[in-house]
């Protein structure tokens, strides 16, 4: 525990060189400024800036990297509370209270409350981090490729499960991102896999490419003239940002409940960040002695699903970076960011190179703070940036789009393949299948693979290696009950169905 | 309820997409299970894929969840028609423009076109509004992209 602490001075010590610090100051400014924008989730924000990322080196890059996410994530909270637009699926639940809040002319407080509750949430998180990331460091140092497999195992079904709407359709996006992985040259034997003939697709579907056609084209095919986005009267200053010490004392307890109900299903994979945030809701409006106050601008209802994200993000860390394993779509973006930059996060990582390892943690709190005392003084400019009319925003972020693809690899056939993707999509979305598996399953796939096979040649192909390996056979166990689970369920609601159409 | 749901075109397009992932999976080699071939694991998801398509098709119509039928919370914001060619012609067009013009024209060209015919798909653009957003956004993109950043793709080639 004091070797933690002493790493993590270490960390800071790197974190706060200048010119590490200006770019997660860079970081945060612009994904705020991107996050804010309509429809723009920390997903499409940080796949467009992965080209930036890019071509910076590790330690600096990784550094804006966070910062992007930080900033991202806070500049949905500003659309979502005084737009009720959630653009980030976890924010849904702050519309609830946040917009009427607006609506009342208290979309400033709402804000502050926001940016306290979250600051507050992500430390909690980070020191949950430091604690728990050397624990299972140390643990993963006996995993064999077979219970690496298992825990991918649970780590893609959780995140196929987690999505709203029919399970089924999240495993087949799930599938459907582990085969977007696979296309291209087989690392094992050198055979070009389903490249259709292109010789460009040896090297694979490029990340920025996929997510930014699936979160980015996608978004603009399905939303062209269709937005109705009424940025009425959002009008903040920066004083109306300061909440009264009444309105503190009001939402200390749910910022309090919300970070532990954001930790404690932070580490229990199959609660994504949205099932966390309506959680932590309802906790508040069950425990409330004015239960009617919610759905109508209770500040406790902003306070408690803010905090609870951000700590159950911040603990969503702790699997990506020591074992390797994101637990939703955000966090595989920035394990493909990571990889990207020559960095496998897990075990390895923390053990050879500790300075980028602690220094991401530093910067986690670092780019929290930054967070906090930038956006007062900006708060402005952000809800004038929300002003700008979709009509003029996409065919900008398109073309920001189409010089980031490009510039990731310096080829253009990966802005045609942004395309393709947007289009597919598109229809995936028409048919109602949830798009973040499929990062999910692509970013994982290409490690899936061939621990797989390494594990069955490691057993000879038996494959009861995976239940009699202890850590494996636990993983597939939790897996199977997580099916479990979503069959009974699905019986359930195919009972209630047919009863209710007897009568 | 239509005889054909979403659910229905969404399997068919599942139970499709896995016959051919499996089709040409086999091609590549499928090995055993100790030394497995490159189509292995490819051809697994695709079956897996196509299994989940079939299952797709039989419950289609007949599960009515408690969250069906509601739009997605980051969808609630979308009103009118879901058709509009118009719109998807252009965003897909401007994409592909960006493609062709980079390789013979260049950055410039390349960046006009593709937000000029991106702006085109929305109705509430004007010709000059899309014009002057156009040339806004190539100015800006030759000062960041290819004096700051430094983009390979160079102003002008043909």
């Amino acid at each position: 525990m004091h070797d933690s602490l002493m790493q993590l001075m270490f960390g800071f010590g790197i974190a706060l060189q200048p010119e590490n610090l200006m770019w997660c100051v860079f970081g945060v400014l612009v994904g705020n400024l991107i996050g804010v924008l309509p429809g723009m989730g920390p997903l499409s924000t940080i796949s467009m800036l992965l080209p930036i990322v890019a071509v910076i080196s590790p330690v600096p890059g990784i550094l804006m990297l966070a910062g992007i996410f930080y900033g991202s994530q806070y500049g949905g909270a500003i659309g979502a509370i005084l737009l009720n637009l959630p653009s980030h699926p976890p924010h849904a639940v702050t519309c609830l209270d946040g917009y009427p809040l607006t609506l009342q002319g208290k979309g400033g407080t709402a804000l502050g409350i926001t940016m306290i509750a979250s600051f507050f949430a992500a430390s909690v998180g980070i020191v949950v981090m430091i604690f728990l990331s050397p624990l299972l460091v140390r643990a993963a140092d006996s995993f064999g490729p077979a219970d690496i497999c298992a825990i991918m195992l649970l780590g893609l079904l959780a995140g196929a499960t987690m999505a709203r709407g029919s399970p089924l359709k999240g495993v087949a996006m799930t599938v459907f991102g582990l085969l977007c992985g696979v296309a291209g040259t087989d690392e094992i034997s050198g055979t070009a896999r389903y490249t259709l003939g292109l010789s460009e697709l040896r090297d694979g579907v490029e990340l920025g490419g996929l997510t930014m056609g699936l979160f980015g084209i996608a978004d603009f095919l399905v939303s062209v003239n269709r937005t109705t986005v009424n940025p009425a009267d959002a009008r903040v200053a920066m004083r109306d940002m300061r909440p009264s010490w009444a309105e503190i004392r009001q939402s200390f307890w749910p910022m309090l409940r919300g970070t532990g109900v954001g930790t404690a299903f932070g580490a229990l994979p199959g609660t994504g960040p949205t099932i966390t945030t309506f959680l932590a809701y309802a906790l508040e409006r069950r425990i409330s002695r004015t239960p009617q106050r919610f759905g109508k601008g209770a500040l406790e209802g902003v306070a408690a699903p803010e905090a609870a994200s951000h700590s159950k993000t911040q603990v969503d860390f702790i699997p990506t970076m020591s074992l390797g394993i994101p637990g939703d779509a955000v966090m595989a973006l920035i394990l493909g960011a990571l990889i990207m930059k020559g960095l496998q996060p897990g075990p390895q990582m923390v053990t050879d190179h500790p300075d980028i390892f602690w220094s991401l943690i530093a910067s986690f709190w670092i780019g929290n703070v930054l967070l906090v005392i930038l956006n007062v003084p900006l708060i402005g400019v952000w809800v004038r940036m929300l002003r700008v009319p979709y009509r003029f925003l996409y065919p900008a972020a398109l073309f920001f789009i189409a010089v980031g693809v490009y510039s990731t690899r310096n080829n253009l056939f990966d802005v045609a393949i942004t395309a393709v993707f947007g289009v597919i999509g598109a229809i995936l979305l028409a048919l109602e299948f949830p798009l973040s598996p499929i990062v999910l399953g692509f970013v994982l796939g290409p490690q899936l693979e061939p621990s797989f096979r390494r594990a069955m040649l490691l057993s000879r192909g038996d494959l009861s290696v995976f239940l009699t390996r202890p850590v494996a056979a636990g993983f597939v166990a939790a897996s199977a009950l997580l099916v479990l689970l979503q069959l009974a369920a699905w019986w359930r609601r195919r009972g209630a169905f047919v009863t209710a159409s007897a009568r | 309820m239509n005889k054909w749901t979403k659910d229905h075109l969404g399997g068919a397009l599942l139970l499709v997409t896995g016959v051919a992932v499996v089709v040409a999976g086999v091609g590549y080699g499928m090995g055993t299970l100790r030394q497995m071939g490159s189509g292995f694991f490819p051809v697994v998801l695709g079956a897996l894929l196509a299994l989940i398509g079939v299952a797709l098709l039989f419950s289609a119509g007949r599960e009515r969840g408690d969250r069906a039928g509601e739009p997605p919370a980051e969808m609630a914001h979308l009103a009118g028609p879901v058709v509009q060619w118009r719109g998807w012609l252009c965003i897909v067009g401007a994409a592909l423009a960006f493609v062709v013009l980079g390789q013979h024209g260049g950055l410039v060209p390349a960046s006009f076109a593709a937000v000029f015919i991106a702006a085109m798909g929305d109705r509430g653009n004007s010709v000059r509004a899309a014009a002057t957003l156009a040339a806004i956004l190539t100015a800006l993109g030759v000062l960041v992209f290819h004096y700051g950043l430094h983009l390979l793709l160079p102003l002008f080639s043909w």
